[in-house]
């Protein structure tokens, strides 16, 4: 039975993007983000009337070294009448790095609107494990996810992998992401008439394991659903501009995989014309996701960036090991002994070296909950001092004047008074 | 297995393991006698030839061996170890060149440290010249940070010389880095921040007279 191949193609436009955002820190070692989107969009499928809106997107996003909260929600005003858009609330734990790993937890609650009726609400949850190097990274991860309002009826399993590596500018990352779900079969699962493989406890006709899409879909026949996600991207940052290339691969069954959906790609540009304003350009196709009941589409952006940074760039502590030293002390403790006492929360090793201990690591003792104290001995005159927390990357204490120390790092110069 | 057969492999497996062990603690003694030990061969013979130059030219070694232990502690390519050992040896001889024989084993450094974040040999002998046998150690290693953290070269060697001229003491030094990296981090442009920080430094004493006319050795030369 030859079932109408549905439209599983949109097109949208963006027409313009402004974003006035602001940044506020809360603490040394937490960051608070409250941004403000606003633009028009247009969107267009065959057969159908474009239709255009415009929205308003706020959001937030706060962080910790240990954990992140963000949120946004749009809004859409169409033809005199608000409608909610694309949202998405996510927050995100982790574990303190111990010999390079650390345990990522994550949850999501997100919904996708396109062509302003088909709409798709999820709630997914997934747990990763990150080995983190100074210029790389790879992680594996699993979670669940559960579609609402779709013909899905079981959990969705994703299973996952990634690498990350960085060259210069250029972040690399390659990821593998697999889905496993069960769902009713529908109309949408018949591409090109093909028939439904159904599992033989649930299919149609007793002892039958091949049934016509239209009698799985009155049988209720479930169909369980395989895909890989295999993508690559390349994000390149230099000067002023920011370009991020990604593409991929679904490899999966005929009946779980549209032909629209076997390969993607997408670019968008970034190009800071000035400190608060940039031109943005992207587009390309983005895969169906057949869980979610959205069919793959192409999209095309274009718009202006306002930004006000009340702190410029780059000088926002997030998520960095000097953030997480709360204070770094050093008292004579007797003639060429120092005492070093610093504050250091939710971490479970701090070490120093210098030249004072010939570059040779040194444990400083946990004295409290978040006190770490050593005596070392250091005599009158001017050294150098590098920290390491959980085995990271060593770097300068606070509270000192710094120098690169020629490795791309920095050294903390210690001044003791004679 | 007989009782006589497992009592000699027990025997056999327990020499075995206190040889590897003592192999092993010989090799730790042997890198703690010798710490240099742990490069690599060709690494290491180019810096015995950096400390033998140092030696010959009367620099200090404990800067290059320092840097070269540095550079094994945190696992660094034998010869990226080389290029820095290289290069502190040769600020060395540029400072040395500049500062004079007089100069402590801290102010060399300091001053080293400065070429190499793009001091000129110029600016640090306008420096060296006033010092009126007060150390630059610490001087130097305020401008040394503060072009780190963004300030401008020029405007950062003029400051500091003005402060150092006007008399300005090691805390006065340290209370304007403090200062400019507070206002650093709070977002102020770094080259602003310290303009508007060094205007606080109280003058010290009377500026010393302009010396114009005398140049110092080693300044007909440009940074390394």
């Amino acid at each position: 039975m030859l079932v109408p191949k549905p439209h599983a193609t949109a097109i949208a436009g963006l027409l313009a993007l402004l974003i006035p955002g602001q940044r506020s820190m809360a603490q040394n070692a937490s960051e608070l983000e409250t941004r403000l989107e606003a633009g028009a969009l247009t969107t267009s499928r065959p057969g159908q009337i474009p239709q255009s809106a415009f929205s308003v997107t706020p959001g937030f996003r706060f962080a910790t070294p240990r954990f992140t909260a963000n949120g946004s929600a749009s809004g859409w005003l169409g033809a005199q009448q608000w409608q909610l858009g694309d949202a998405n609330a996510a927050v995100e734990a982790s574990s303190p790095l111990l010999y390079g790993f650390r345990a990522e937890v994550s949850t999501t609650a997100s919904r996708i609107v396109r062509d302003f009726t088909m709409e798709s609400d999820q709630i997914d949850a997934q747990a990763r494990l990150h080995y983190l190097r100074q210029r790389g990274g790879l992680w594996l991860g699993a979670g669940v996810a559960r579609p609402l309002r779709v013909a899905a009826v079981s959990n969705v399993n994703v299973s996952s992998g990634g690498v990350w590596t960085k060259f210069g500018p250029a972040t690399l990352r390659g990821t593998v992401t697999s889905f496993l779900f069960t769902k009713v079969a529908s109309r949408a699962d018949s591409l090109d008439g093909a028939a439904i493989v159904c599992t033989p406890h649930v299919s149609a006709a007793p002892g039958a394991d091949v049934v016509s899409a239209a009698d799985a879909v009155a049988s209720g026949c479930r169909h369980t659903s395989r895909l890989t996600d295999v993508e690559g991207s390349v994000r390149w940052e230099h000067h002023l501009m920011e370009v991020t290339v990604r593409g991929g691969q679904r490899f999966g069954d005929r009946l779980d995989v549209s032909s629209e959906s076997r390969q993607w790609a997408s670019a968008q540009a970034a190009v800071w014309i000035s400190r608060q304003l940039a031109a943005v350009a992207g587009g390309g196709r983005e895969p169906a996701q057949p869980m979610r009941g959205l069919p793959a589409r192409s999209f095309g952006s274009l718009g202006l960036m306002l930004a006000y940074w009340p702190i410029p760039r780059g000088t926002v502590p997030v998520e960095t090991p000097e953030s997480m030293v709360h204070a770094f002390a050093l008292r004579s403790a007797g003639p060429n002994t120092q005492r070093i006492t610093a504050r250091i929360g939710g971490v479970e090793k701090v070490e120093i070296m210098g030249d004072f201990s010939d570059w040779q690591p040194m444990p400083l003792i946990r004295r409290g909950r978040d006190i770490w104290e050593l005596l070392v001995p250091v005599g009158p005159g001017v050294h150098q001092i590098n920290l390491r927390i959980d085995g990271g990357q060593w770097i300068a204490p606070p509270g000192m004047p710094t120098l690169r120390d020629g490795f791309n790092g920095e050294v903390g110069v210690l001044v003791i008074g004679r | 297995m007989s009782m006589a057969r497992r009592l000699m492999a027990v025997l056999v497996f327990g020499v075995c393991a206190v040889s590897v062990a003592r192999a092993q603690d010989r090799s730790t003694v042997a890198q703690q006698i010798d710490p240099l030990g742990r490069l690599n061969e060709g690494a290491r013979y180019q810096i015995e030839l950096l400390l033998d130059s140092a030696r010959v030219a009367g620099l200090p070694t404990a800067p290059l061996e320092s840097k070269a232990l540095e550079g094994i502690s945190k696992r660094v390519e034998g010869r990226r170890i080389v290029v820095a050992v290289r290069m502190v040896f040769r600020s060395l001889r540029d400072a040395r060149s500049v500062l004079g024989t007089a100069a402590t084993a801290d102010e060399l450094n300091a001053a080293a440290s400065s070429l190499r974040v793009g001091v000129t040999r110029a600016e640090l002998a306008h420096l060296a010249q006033t010092r009126r046998e007060k150390s630059v150690t610490i001087p130097l290693v305020v401008l040394s940070d503060l072009i780190t953290r963004g300030v401008p070269r020029d405007t950062a060697s003029q400051t500091i010389l003005q402060l150092w001229q006007r008399g300005a003491a090691d805390d006065d030094f340290l209370g304007l880095w403090r200062g400019v990296e507070r206002d650093i981090v709070s977002g102020t442009d770094p080259g602003v921040a310290l303009l508007n920080r060094a205007r606080e430094v109280p003058p010290r004493g009377p500026p010393s007279p302009p010396e114009s006319g005398s140049r110092p050795e080693g300044t007909e030369n440009r940074n390394p």
